[in-house]
């Protein structure tokens, strides 16, 4: 099984944890590195890895306060990598989190949503 | 706020490494971001002015914040508390406006005039004099402030009494603090400067500028600024706010000509008929120019629906940064504003140019 990541949130970049042993993937707080890739690509290999051997049911949980353009590609870059998962005959899930009177984040889920073929579901928490 | 606006600071400002001002309600955290702002941006050679420089923004800031008379004067008003601070060659400016009630006016001048004759012994009894009698204080509103701020930086403190009127005067003050170990040739700045730029940020209905060097150290503060100080306003425009600060500076801090080691700019937040404007400025290389304008153009010329499915499109399929065509935070940008996104080029030498961007919403 894959080492699990846990990385602490700072100012301008997000909490990550990916545990495949508890089963829990969340990316929190605010993202806004000039350039996304530095952050992103360690976890966009780590999950390349990852769904090649799924958990049976994975569901990703973003909860987040802002994010840059330059983290929108990322975010997309890794929803469309969990994509991958369907095809081993696992089940995968998004659930985008949003306090509830915050119509950004919510409109920005909106649209990941609408290019994205993975369950994604909006939730107000 | 155009984007003569825009070039009008910039131009106004050329002197300045680091400026930064604030029209508006003073609070303790628009203090502390503003310090953090100035304490990053120094250069090496003025480290050492730090902790003095702090303490003399924060006894200006205080002061407005404790002693000014403002509290009828609507945050629109042009004679709404003014804040700022600047860097020319090896002096830093502290600079404060803002109104008093005439019945303060004559013993505020007698206060200041006497510190401004003092010399260092006088002052230091004067000091004790004031600590150790209450009465002093009270009758001049202002106490132990204005004396610490004259032995701080050894030098006068330009000020300047102007009666609007059969009520409120507008109080000038500008404290000069100097680095000994710097030479400059600069022209040093005067307090009929100080004067012009209140007025050019108040008849612009700016409530935010900063100049300096815009890297992404550089930026964290200023957007934590903004953020803190828009905590009255509407989630929803906070975020929108946030969201081009981050955009458009992240823009200069990467794609801005670098001249003299320095990727300078300039940014302004203004707002005016409820509306808000942003502003910025930089140099850009002119051989950037006409992709950069084609980009601009390319998404001036879409509309909402066009450019949600360019973004779309471009999330899902990442962009071909060779193809000339707008990436992600332009497009973001060209789509969260009201109108088109306004800019302009001005020359300035064979090799680059000055480039603004005017944005509202």
């Amino acid at each position: 099984m894959l080492k699990k990541i846990n990385i602490k949130a700072t100012d301008d970049l997000p909490g990550v944890v990916f545990d495949p042993k508890k089963n829990f993937f969340m990316i929190y707080g605010r993202i806004l590195p000039e350039d996304g890739r530095i952050f992103f690509n360690p976890l966009l290999e780590w999950i390349g890895e990852y769904v090649k051997e799924p958990n049976e049911y994975t569901e990703m949980h973003f909860k987040l306060d802002y994010y840059n353009s330059s983290t929108a590609r990322m975010l997309t870059k890794l929803i469309v990598e969990l994509e991958k998962i369907i095809t081993t005959g696992n089940k995968v899930k998004v659930v985008w989190e949003y306090s509830g009177d915050d119509e950004v984040i919510k409109e920005r889920g909106e649209e990941l949503k609408s290019i994205s073929y993975l369950p994604f579901e909006l939730r107000a928490v | 706020m155009t984007n003569d606006t825009v070039h009008k600071f910039f131009d106004t400002l050329k002197d300045d490494s680091i400026s930064f001002a604030y029209r508006g309600s003073f609070s303790n955290s628009v203090l502390a971001m503003a310090t953090e702002l100035i304490k990053n941006n120094m250069e090496e050679g003025h480290a050492k002015l730090r902790n003095k420089l702090s303490f003399l923004m924060i006894e200006s800031f205080q002061n407005i914040a404790r002693y000014a008379d403002s509290s009828e004067v609507s945050e629109a008003d042009e004679n709404s508390d003014f804040f700022m601070t600047r860097n020319i060659g090896n002096t830093f400016y502290v600079i404060s406006a803002n109104l008093i009630s005439n019945d303060k006016v004559s013993s505020l001048h007698d206060r200041l005039e006497k510190v401004n004759t003092l010399d260092k012994k006088e002052l230091n009894n004067l000091y004790r004099e004031v600590l150790t009698n209450k009465q002093i204080n009270q009758k001049g509103g202002a106490g132990l402030g204005f004396i610490e701020m004259v032995r701080k930086t050894e030098g006068k403190l330009p000020f300047d009494i102007i009666k609007i009127d059969d009520e409120y005067s507008m109080f000038f003050m500008q404290i000069e603090l100097k680095n000994p170990s710097v030479e400059s040739d600069s022209e040093p700045a005067k307090l009929e400067d100080a004067k012009h730029i209140q007025k050019l940020v108040a008849d612009n209905n700016i409530l935010m500028m900063h100049k300096g060097s815009f890297t992404q150290e550089a930026v964290g503060p200023v957007l934590r600024m903004v953020e803190d100080n828009m905590n009255n306003m509407k989630l929803k425009i906070q975020k929108k706010i946030y969201h081009f600060l981050v955009e458009i500076l992240q823009n200069i801090s990467k794609h801005s000509y670098i001249l003299n080691n320095d990727r300078e700019g300039i940014f302004l937040i203004g707002f005016k008929n409820g509306e808000f404007h942003i502003g910025t400025g930089n140099y850009i290389e002119n051989k950037k120019i006409p992709n950069f304008k084609g980009q601009l153009d390319q998404v001036n010329s879409l509309n909402n629906d066009e450019l949600n499915d360019l973004y779309r499109k471009y999330l899902r399929e990442g962009r071909d940064t060779e193809s000339g065509s707008a990436g992600l935070g332009l497009i973001d940008l060209a789509r969260e504003t009201e109108d088109k996104i306004s800019y302009s080029f001005t020359p300035v030498t064979d090799n680059y140019s000055f480039f603004s961007l005017t944005v509202k919403f």
